[in-house]
């Protein structure tokens, strides 16, 4: 485990590193088995994922709507994306989201982690529960949200007219519509984010814990001297794959707010589906999801170095 | 497999270093040992707290689809139905075809496990132990593969699909119909395999001893033979693991099945829901109901085979 992790971890990070040397072998035939078996994947893998990467590439830079053939009409659609106020309410919103499902939600799974890995008797179950809203669908989730939320018979109104709290259109209102959203996709994103902190702390030495008390170090103390810096690579690994979660917000979007009210919980992905398949501009749509992943490169990149900054 | 093991290891340690370091009963031991116990307290209350939250909506959920709309339009809300109303569940079943939707969910979860599990697992095996030619090419496409977000393919899979040639009335070159539009293709075929499948299977095969392979090369066997005889049957927890990842992922899937398909008879049960709720949006009940029906079998899934779908997810990770 402690190796396969690592080693997933190590890969990802660094796209491509081989971590070992498959055992080379000089048969009759040279593995040509080896090729056959993965021509399917190849194949499949080629005309799903290669091909349209670089067809949303090539594309972003043509009018297209499907019925006519594509126009080359070179960067217009990229001008078009950088004075349009929808699309940069919709990057602003893809990054506030952002901020408080990752590195805040982070924070947070990185303390039940630390709790979780205390000797308690009901530790199991608590993981479970934390865990649980993962591995259920967004759109159900979102269902369960769009009915708490509910401004006359809603869970939450209910709860804060029982302290005295005036209830909210939680949806409705521009003010309160992204953080309703932000919190759904932080209960349900804390889980995985805890997860790979357990594993990770499996391999942190309790040894260093044993001569920190030694020298009479607090709890606080230790926590950030070796916790935080133990943790380091998986800080790393949960960022990644956490922001890239996080740009890719929808399911929960479509149901709760359609990207209202005027705006306030449009996403970068919401904006190119309607492009897409609502406008059916699909040259603009391209253009949209190849900023995204852009910025979504950049965003990985400056993680990168905020995690890893002093190791280099 | 030990993968699974340290997870689990630490549930069944006794509690190790706090009771060992108490044994001699001198006087500030014994305040240590209360103080220790406050915190722990305050911890299981705060956990307890946080674990609730985390559980209350999924309660929520089922008491709601129990009430009746008379008790849904009472403020404040009450919390257990006052009276049990199960026949929401055969109505709700009766306002939208939910059986129908979940079949079809299921019947494209299982294909892409199969395909997944044959396909990846190939693939993964012959990265990892076959040398040939063009391999590290290969394996490094793979891996830049992982990276691309949904919405940077999406919208030529829709074009690939909708252009299918010879498919759907369109001809040889993809023009005068509707491809695999609305078909059981679009909706099966291109979801099939996942770049993270075959690294995860890469990374298993990778873990195992070398040795295997030269005793049974050394009985004559062959490259395949070796992987589906050999080193296959050796990673059955990984198997798991990734049908369990693969069949959830696309159990839970919504836009892909959203956009390729407008036909009723095709929807999935997340669609299916969506749809719902935009045309019936007032019958909680119902939607509950529904929302219940296709939340149920993950979170049975996932309690039952908890070990495999942690271990994929500390490996994997990627959504």
């Amino acid at each position: 485990m402690t190796q396969l992790d690592n080693r997933a971890t190590e890969v990802v990070a660094v796209a491509g590193r081989q971590p070992r040397k498959p055992p080379v072998r000089r048969g009759r035939n040279k593995g040509r088995m080896g090729l056959i078996m993965v021509a399917p994947a190849v194949l499949h893998i080629g005309l799903w994922t290669a091909i349209p990467v670089l067809a949303t590439l090539a594309l972003s830079f043509t009018d297209y709507d499907i019925f006519d053939l594509p126009a080359w009409i070179g960067i217009e659609n990229y001008v078009e994306i950088f004075s349009d106020p929808v699309f940069r309410q919709a990057t602003w919103n893809t990054l506030v989201y952002t901020f408080w499902t990752v590195p805040a939600s982070m924070a947070i799974a990185m303390i039940i982690a630390v709790a979780l890995n205390q000797n308690l008797k009901l530790r199991t179950w608590f993981r479970t529960a934390f865990f649980l809203p993962q591995v259920t669908a967004t759109v159900a989730i979102a269902m369960v949200w769009l009915w708490i939320y509910n401004p006359q018979q809603g869970l939450l109104n209910a709860a804060l007219s029982i302290v005295g709290i005036p209830g909210q259109a939680w949806l409705a209102d521009p003010a309160w519509s992204l953080p309703a959203v932000i919190l759904v996709g932080a209960w349900q994103g804390i889980g995985i984010k805890m997860l790979i902190y357990i594993a990770a702390l499996q391999n942190v030495d309790e040894s260093l814990y044993e001569a920190a008390s030694v020298d009479g170090a607090s709890t606080i103390r230790k926590f950030f001297a070796i916790t935080v810096p133990m943790l380091k690579p998986a800080t790393f690994f949960v960022l990644i794959i956490s922001i890239i979660g996080a740009f890719q917000v929808f399911d929960q979007i479509y149901v709760l707010t359609d990207g209202g009210p005027a705006n306030a919980t449009t996403m970068m992905t919401y904006e190119v589906y309607r492009s897409a398949f609502q406008n059916f501009e699909m040259g603009m749509a391209s253009a949209q999801s190849v900023v995204l992943f852009v910025l979504l490169l950049a965003m990985t990149l400056i993680g990168r170095r905020v995690t890893k900054g002093d190791d280099e | 497999m030990t993968a699974n093991d340290l997870l689990t290891a630490r549930d069944a340690a006794p509690d190790g270093p706090a009771s060992g370091a108490t044994a001699p009963p001198a006087s500030p031991s014994t305040r240590a040992r209360r103080k220790k116990w406050k915190g722990r307290l305050v911890l299981n209350i705060a956990l307890s707290i946080g674990a609730l939250t985390m559980i209350l909506p999924f309660v929520w959920m089922v008491l709601t689809s129990l009430k009746s709309p008379a008790e849904l339009a009472e403020f404040p809300p009450t919390f257990l139905p006052k009276v049990w109303e199960w026949s929401n569940y055969p109505e709700a079943l009766r306002a939208a075809p939910f059986a129908l939707y979940f079949r079809n969910s299921f019947i494209i979860s299982a294909s892409h496990t199969i395909i997944t599990l044959v396909f990846a697992s190939m693939a993964g095996y012959a990265l990892a132990r076959i040398n040939f030619k063009g391999r590290e090419f290969i394996f490094l496409g793979f891996v830049a593969m992982l990276m691309i977000p949904t919405y940077t393919k999406i919208v030529p899979q829709f074009l690939l699909v909708k252009f299918m040639p010879l498919f759907g009335g369109n001809d040889i070159l993809g023009q005068g119909g509707f491809g695999w539009l609305n078909s059981w293709w679009a909706l099966i075929i291109p979801g099939g395999l996942s770049a993270t499948a075959i690294f995860l299977f890469r990374q298993f095969y990778l873990s195992l001893p070398r040795e295997l392979e030269e005793a049974a090369r050394l009985d004559g066997l062959g490259d395949f033979r070796i992987y589906a005889q050999i080193y296959t049957p050796l990673i059955k927890p990984a198997l798991a693991t990734v049908a369990l990842l693969t069949f959830q992922e696309s159990w839970n899937n919504f836009l892909w099945p959203l956009l390729v398909t407008t036909r009723d008879d095709l929807r999935v049960i997340q669609v299916g829901l969506a749809v719902f709720q935009q045309l019936d949006g007032t019958a909680w009940q119902y939607l509950m109901a529904g929302t219940t029906m296709a939340t149920v079998p993950m979170v049975l899934l996932f309690l039952f085979c908890q070990k495999y779908f942690i271990q994929g997810f500390t490996n994997a990770g990627i959504k």
